[in-house]
């Protein structure tokens, strides 16, 4: 019945219950369903044939070129040499818990974000009262860089989980609410008049007309917003902390170990490739409206 | 009852090259519309039907003139002078005078309408749309799912109910706008060229399906339209604008008994009244006698 054709722009693939029966799954049956569409969506696109013949001969010129003395040796650690710390990292270096940190940091600096940067961006949408109030001062501060905060928060949250909050939270901030305001203040006035005309009342219109509407754009920004919280996670973990992704890379560097620094930046990297494939699939089953056309 | 009291509609523009341009869509049409008739607008494209229809259902406030529903004014015009202006915009600076209220859903008159490009929602699937507006209408929760089964059979949708209005034809995006119209149940409902975009027999086969629907129920229907033999087979009266600025140009009547046929040759003699005044308009040459 909801055979819907899910085929996403971003080349991934969801797939979708088709009879009504599957459809109705429920408890665990459900979640491991559910999972096992994202796996398949987010890793397909990397185990592409097409992919392959890209990836496979550059992962073998990385290897190769250092250990034939193309390039140095010392300064492009091979990949094997980067793998081998990777490895060495998760027996002894407690790897496991620096991520884990730096997960922390990150979720709760992006939630915090979003609570705050999405119903400021609804209301600054929805009524152009509101919006002539509030929004100027956002597009006055928004264009500061935020690691020009870095120092100031430095000196007034102090070095430690309240600063390093902070820091993520600002980067993540602006793309989100900016995103909001303009996906809900764009709503289709159609829409909105055939709501009025039945009724609506100025909040059912924002729950059931103006979110819905403004759905796509808000994740967008969060996808914005995740990049930005990255950067600003790099920054802030180097001060006042011993342990996340961020220190180790910034450890690495003082010690200069090339191959943990790779292995930092690769982790960094996945990180915001997991989230990011995250949000891509809630917004294919969010927005399964948008797909059929 | 609707009492439309010379209406005017003045839109200001800024064209491309930045210069301030007007639009009068519409100049002082005056309509009264008894209850239970069924009246078409015609007109040439561009004229000032729709905005004249949202006129009437309140979605636009009118330069100047006034609707009244069952002596109920509408929405109150914009003033004329600054200071007035002033006090408006100070009235109206946190909610717009079109909307219905903070929180409590409520209509403010007992209007549907069907929108030139039908506007359901496209996040929502067919029985979602209907259930909205069930919802709107303050219908209780376990009510609703039933009485929506019922509005979609009335329109023939049954079996669509789960799909997204973007997997919809032309045709049943329509069937599911009057649907939703149906669902509120209200006395009056305003179409705006509702069969356009649907092909001649299904299209023949909604007028009757709409013309009973107007008999069992006698409802207010004001339908805009192109189709002059859709108007004369459906309506008591056609209301013709002229071209911009949309002014009523004349109320025609129909009085043709019902059932009518399509090819009767009153209506034919009416068809060629109508297009003599087009013709007149368009052309300004007098071939429009009586
Ligand atoms: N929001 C607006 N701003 C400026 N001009 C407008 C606006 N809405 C309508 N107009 C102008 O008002 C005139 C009447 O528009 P309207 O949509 O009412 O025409 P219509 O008779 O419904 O035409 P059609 O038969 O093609 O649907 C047009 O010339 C249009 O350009
Ligand atoms: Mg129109």
């Amino acid at each position: 019945m909801r055979a819907v054709n899910t085929s996403p722009p971003a080349g991934h693939q969801v797939s979708r219950a088709s009879s009504p029966h599957e459809y109705h799954a429920r408890g665990w049956n459900l979640v491991w369903r559910e999972v096992a569409a994202f796996t398949t969506g987010a890793f397909g696109s990397l185990v592409t044939r097409e992919f392959l013949t890209i990836a496979v001969p550059l992962l073998l010129l990385w290897e190769l070129l250092p250990r034939l003395g193309v390039v140095p040796k010392t300064l492009v650690p091979p990949l094997t040499t980067v793998a081998a710390s990777a490895w060495d990292l998760v027996q002894h270096g407690h790897l496991a818990q620096h991520i884990v940190a730096s997960l922390k940091r990150l979720a709760i600096g992006l939630s915090l974000a979003l609570l705050l940067a999405f119903p400021l961006g609804v209301l600054m949408g929805w009524n152009p009262y509101l919006r002539k109030h509030l929004l100027p001062l956002f597009q006055l501060l928004a264009p500061i860089p935020p690691p020009a905060w870095v120092p100031i928060t430095i000196i007034v949250l102090g070095v430690g989980w309240r600063m390093q909050t902070f820091l993520i939270f600002l980067g993540a901030f602006y793309p989100i609410l900016f995103n909001t305001y303009q996906g809900v203040k764009d709503t289709d006035p159609r829409y909105l008049a055939s709501a009025r005309v039945f009724g609506a009342s100025e909040w059912t219109l924002i729950r059931a007309v103006y979110i819905p509407h403004a759905l796509g754009s808000v994740v967008m920004g969060i996808k914005i917003g995740i990049a930005m919280a990255l950067v600003m996670l790099v920054i802030a973990e180097m001060y006042g902390t011993q342990i996340g992704v961020g220190r180790l890379l910034s450890e690495s560097k003082e010690y200069f170990r090339i191959e943990r620094m790779v292995v930092c930046m690769a982790i960094l990297g996945a990180l915001g490739w997991f989230l990011i494939e995250i949000m891509k699939y809630l917004e294919a089953k969010l927005a399964l409206w948008r797909v059929g056309r | 009852m609707i009492e439309a009291r010379r209406i005017t509609k003045f839109f200001s523009v800024v064209n491309a090259h930045q210069i301030a341009a007007g639009v009068t869509a519409v100049l002082s049409a005056s309509l009264t519309i008894e209850d239970g008739q069924f009246i078409s607008l015609v007109g040439a494209s561009g004229c000032g039907k729709s905005t004249f229809l949202e006129i009437l259902a309140g979605l636009q406030a009118p330069t100047d003139g006034e609707v009244y529903i069952d002596g109920k004014l509408v929405l109150e015009p914009l003033p004329s002078t600054r200071r007035e202006m002033d006090a408006y915009r100070e009235k109206y600076r946190f909610l717009s005078p079109i909307a219905n209220g903070l929180i409590r859903d409520n209509p403010k008159h007992d209007i549907a309408m069907i929108f030139q490009d039908y506007a359901v929602f496209p996040w929502m699937t067919v029985q979602q749309n209907v259930l909205f507006t069930l919802e709107l209408r303050g219908v209780p929760r376990a009510e609703r799912a039933p009485l929506a089964q019922r509005y979609l059979q009335q329109v023939g949708l049954l079996g669509s109910e789960d799909k997204y209005p973007s997997q919809l034809s032309g045709g049943m995006r329509q069937r599911l706008a009057l649907a939703r119209a149906l669902s509120v149940e209200p006395k009056i409902i305003l179409m705006d060229e509702p069969f356009a975009a649907v092909d001649a027999i299904t299209r023949e086969k909604l007028q009757d399906d709409l013309l009973r629907l107007w008999q069992d129920t006698g409802r207010t229907i004001v339908m805009v339209t192109h189709d002059l033999d859709e108007a004369l087979y459906l309506s008591d009266a056609i209301v013709v604008f002229s071209p911009l600025p949309g002014t009523i140009r004349n109320r025609l009547p129909v009085e043709v008994p019902r059932p009518r046929r399509r090819d009767s040759a009153e209506l034919a003699e009416l068809r060629a009244r109508i297009q003599a005044i087009y013709h007149y308009d368009m052309h300004g040459e007098s071939e429009y006698v009586g």
